[in-house]
């Protein structure tokens, strides 16, 4: 395994918004599929997952449904709403702003 | 399902989706971990680990729920009852001193908002003013009739200025079921001015207020409804007024009063005369009021009308000339007079209540935060956060507020229903005084302001992990900030019982003042005939000379009188002493030298009232049945009219057409203007029966060896049998003396009200944290008696810190008497401001009381068992 890093704070919501951009998904599965992706770098605190997730669902980014998983069993999926995806797109322009800035930086110093 | 119901089913709901959601997870990621190799107990136990603690993480869930903080809310207030349900007598004590403070503070601001605050019956109430002369002998601005319709003329400062008559006068309204009700003549443009727009029909026309015009009138909203029964068809009916018909025109509004606040039954046409009243200067007196124009000032609209005011000056007589000045006033000033000083120093009263009661609840928080500082830091320790932990306190703080403003409701009720009873008459508005929203607000801002700086005093340190094993961190500061607290507690009470002192022993003064007269046993009845019914002196005399044989008839009377007017304060007869010609003698041509009263009265007006004549003799019926002219004077203007001689055989006049009388008495001084202000020099004529001009009221005198009050049937009756329609009011001569010293006794009685309450707060203070720096000291006691200290020295080592802080406000507090007792000056009454007395009185109870209550806690320090003491740690 190569270190893993733990995720940013602040960046968490960012993840799971772009996360489920793609698809419904349920919580473990957003987990997974951010250490797939980042490929086993970011390792989320599980424990902080879910707080994130029951916040953003308060502010109407996400919306949350019980439905069938994979196996059959009863799970909970999140699904990006309109909103959820204004904002998606509102904090990866921010992202991406800061972390070019952050990068001549260090380039420069 | 109720609401709370519902919301509780569905708060299980979440939590059991939660768990089931959590649960989902555990098992995908067991799933996982088995996949990687792990055998299955492993992989779960390592699933659970991966999700980290359980409760914690559900609590950080359930935080980010909608209405969570109601929730803790819940928690916070459940918690912060049976905090204060585990100390009883703490809750008691800081419940009841807040619900002390707070209620006398919101009754006395409903009083004090109905007399100072009241919104005036008036649409732009402030541009409202009372303008035109003031004298020494009537100060309530009036103007002269000849003056005014100059005035009326010259636009001036005023949008409008409008007059009426003074006064209400008395009339009937001569139908089936006649009734006495008060009229009052008011200018055409009186409503207007005002902005006061009948409800129904309109205001007099223009034409309708010229002299010898038909006969119009507006009625009261009240005569309205109980005389008519609402009766919107009532407009255009004619009416019988003094027998005379007038026709109603317009209803005032409900809420309508006159500036004056006397209450009204009609208005009807002033019909001012203005060739009458330039002919006959200087006029019929009349009371003016005016609207200013915006933006112009009261003080800028005196100015304007100096011009005026100088021209009007020239006309008048030269003894006036230098007592006359100009005067507006808004008519707020007007209608408040001396009530505003007693209101606000009723106000300061209570503010200092109040403050003594908040210093006690912070002193009993700040005590009990010092005690339960181990429990925070255990929850410090726990986890909970400094913002969570400041809320709690707070909520804490706010329970207390919230149920000593609960509290406060109730007293505030009582107190306010005490102080309509002791004062309704002496102050007006009292009597509609009402805890209404607004003061109920007051009393709920303060409740809750009071509990927050309370919960946030203590709360500002946070609770540090050395407090966890026990030992209490010996915090000077905060214990000076208690004694500090004690210290201003003694000064503020102090302060309060010289003010009550001054103001007792001034009410003392003023209810052993002489009288010069006899009050016990006598009995008065004040009628007044209606113009209908005796329209002129022939019927008036018959009617008093025929009451006056029945009541001389009368077992139970010693003496019965009649007079015009009745001392000692009320309405009377005077002139100007300057008038008054002595034969021989020329008239003093200096000043006005001020008012003389004088009355009519029949022969046994000296006897009834228990008058001492002192020199020559009192009326007898020769005089009366119109023999030589006779008069008697008071002992003060016979000195003042004869200084060097016996008056007894002198003649003089006073009025310049009356006839030359010869003094036949001189009869004792008797207060005439109340019983606080200087007496005016009087004297008395014989109730004659050829002079016409007396008969339409009068007072009838009975002394009695009985109780007075079973003498009213008795008179009563005898009016009923020559009259059943004429009103009779009577009241026993002690009960009209007591009448006139209400407002000092209200402002005594406050004031004694608040000293006490906050002489026990201060008590309750004290008491509480000497008591409290005892528990905290029980091992240091223990320690040094077991070093050998004996517990005399244990008493006066925790003695002599206290009273070194009560003396400490002792000496702040008699400097602040010093400054109140200069406010108290104007409402004293032969009482110095300077007197020691009351100071040193007070000095002695406070301390008396605050030692007392040092005392008895401090005693339980001497009978600290050592050994429990030390065996404590």
């Amino acid at each position: 395994m190569s270190p893993a890093v733990e995720v940013l704070q602040g960046t968490l919501d960012l993840l799971i918004l772009k996360t489920l951009a793609l698809e419904p998904m349920h919580g473990w599965g957003i987990a997974q599929r951010i250490q797939q992706v980042s490929h086993d770098i970011l390792q989320i605190q599980q424990g902080s997952l879910y707080p994130a997730l029951y916040r953003l669902e308060r502010k109407k980014w996400i919306r949350a449904e019980w439905g069938a998983s994979e196996k059959n069993r009863r799970a909970k999926f999140y699904t990006l709403t309109k909103t959820g995806r204004r904002q998606l797109e509102r904090e990866m322009a921010d992202w991406k702003q800061m972390s070019t800035a952050v990068a001549l930086i260090l380039q420069r110093v | 399902m109720p609401h709370w119901q519902r919301w509780f089913s569905r708060k299980k709901r979440w939590d059991e989706d939660m768990d089931e959601e959590l649960r989902f997870h555990r098992e995908r990621q067991t799933a996982a971990n088995v996949a990687a190799g792990l055998p299955p107990e492993q992989a779960r136990r390592q699933a659970v680990l991966q999700l980290g603690a359980l409760e914690g993480l559900k609590e950080n869930c359930r935080e980010q729920r909608r209405g969570f903080w109601l929730e803790s809310l819940y928690a916070d207030v459940r918690y912060g009852l049976r905090i204060l349900g585990n100390n009883p007598g703490f809750s008691a004590v800081a419940i009841l001193t807040l619900a002390l403070g707070i209620g006398a503070t919101s009754s006395v601001f409903s009083a004090v908002d109905r007399i100072l605050f009241r919104s005036l019956p008036y649409p732009l109430a402030d541009q409202l003013v009372s303008f035109g002369l003031t004298a020494p002998i009537e100060r309530n601005e009036f103007m002269l009739g000849s003056n005014y319709v100059d005035w009326r003329l010259a636009a001036g400062p005023f949008q409008s200025m409008t007059s009426m008559l003074p006064g209400v006068a008395n009339c009937d309204l001569t139908q089936q079921n006649p009734v006495r009700l008060a009229c009052a003549r008011v200018e055409q443009n009186f409503l207007p001015t005002f902005g006061v727009r009948p409800i129904l029909g309109r205001n007099f026309s223009a034409e309708e207020d010229r002299p010898q015009a038909q006969r119009v009138a507006m009625i009261s909203y009240g005569l309205w409804r109980s005389r008519f029964g609402g009766d919107p068809g009532v407009i255009a009916k004619t009416i019988s007024l003094d027998g005379n018909p007038a026709t109603i025109v317009g209803v005032l509004p409900a809420d309508f009063e006159m500036p004056t606040l006397l209450s009204t039954d009609i208005l009807l046409p002033e019909a001012l005369d203005e060739a009458v009243q330039r002919r006959s200067a200087p006029g019929a007196v009349l009371r003016t009021f005016a609207r200013l124009k915006p933006g112009i000032t009261v003080a800028q609209s005196a100015a304007a009308l100096q011009p005026l005011f100088a021209q009007a000056l020239q006309g008048a007589p030269a003894e006036f000339r230098n007592e006359v000045q100009l005067s507006v006033r808004s008519l707020r000033d007007r209608q408040m007079q001396d009530a505003r000083l007693a209101s606000w120093i009723l106000f300061g009263a209570v503010l200092a209540v109040l403050l003594i009661a908040c210093t006690n609840v912070a002193n009993l928080l700040l005590a009990r935060a010092s005690a339960r500082q181990r429990e925070l830091a255990v929850r410090a320790a726990l986890g909970a956060t400094p913002a969570r932990l400041l809320r709690q306190r707070l909520t804490e703080s706010l329970l207390l507020g919230i149920l000593g403003g609960a509290g406060g409701c109730l007293v505030a009720y009582a107190f306010l229903r005490v102080f309509v009873a002791i004062a309704q008459q002496a102050i007006p508005h009292l009597g509609q005084a009402g805890l209404d929203w607004r003061v109920l607000f007051f009393t709920f801002a303060i409740s809750c302001l009071a509990g927050i700086l309370f919960g946030l005093a203590p709360a500002l340190h946070p609770p540090s992990p050395e407090m966890l094993c026990g030992k209490e961190a010996r915090s000077t500061a905060r214990s000076l900030l208690r004694q500090t607290l004690v210290a201003a507690q003694i000064a503020i009470s102090l302060t309060l019982l010289t003010g009550a002192g001054l103001l007792l022993r001034s009410l003392l003064n003023l209810q052993s003042a002489p009288l010069g007269l006899e009050a016990q046993n006598v009995l008065t009845a004040t009628i007044s005939l209606g113009a209908y019914r005796y329209p002129a002196a022939p019927q008036q005399i018959a009617f008093f000379d025929e009451l006056l044989a029945r009541l001389e008839r009368l077992p139970g009377a010693s003496a019965v009188a009649l007079s015009d007017t009745l001392p000692p304060s009320g309405a009377m007869r005077s002139t100007i002493y300057s008038t008054i010609e002595v034969t021989g003698r020329p008239r003093p041509s200096q000043g006005t030298g001020g008012m003389v009263a004088w009355r009519a009265v029949t022969p046994a007006y000296f006897t009834a009232l228990g008058i001492t004549i002192l020199r020559g003799r009192a009326f007898t019926r020769d005089d009366q049945a119109g023999g030589q002219p006779s008069i008697i004077l008071s002992d003060s203007l016979a000195r003042r009219l004869f200084p060097a001689d016996d008056a007894i055989g002198k003649t003089m006049r006073f009025a310049q057409a009356g006839p030359w009388r010869t003094v036949v008495g001189v009869a004792a001084n008797v207060k005439n203007n109340g019983l606080s202000e200087q007496s005016d020099p009087e004297f008395y004529i014989p109730w004659k029966n050829e002079d016409n001009q007396y008969f339409r009221s009068a007072w009838v005198i009975v002394r009695t060896p009985l109780d007075p009050r079973t003498v009213t049937d008795w008179l009563r009756a005898e009016t009923a049998a020559l009259d059943p329609t004429l009103p009779v009011a009577m009241e026993t001569m002690p009960q009209r003396v007591s009448k006139l010293s209400q407002r000092p006794r209200f402002n005594a009685a406050l004031l004694a009200l608040f000293a006490g309450l906050g002489m026990l707060l201060a008590a309750v203070g004290i008491y509480g944290v000497v008591g409290f720096s005892v528990a905290q000291r029980t091992q240091e006691i223990g320690l040094r008696m077991a070093l050998g200290a004996t517990p005399e020295s244990i008493l006066k080592m925790v003695f002599g810190t206290v009273a070194r802080w009560i003396v400490a406000g002792a000496v702040a507090g008699l400097i602040a008497s010093w400054f109140a007792s200069r406010l108290l000056q104007s409402l004293l009454f032969q009482v110095s401001a300077r007197d020691p007395r009351p100071a040193a009185l007070a000095v002695t109870v406070l301390l008396l009381v605050a030692f007392l209550s040092a005392w008895i806690p401090a005693r339980r320090a001497m009978r600290v068992d050592p050994m429990v003491a030390l065996r404590h740690e």
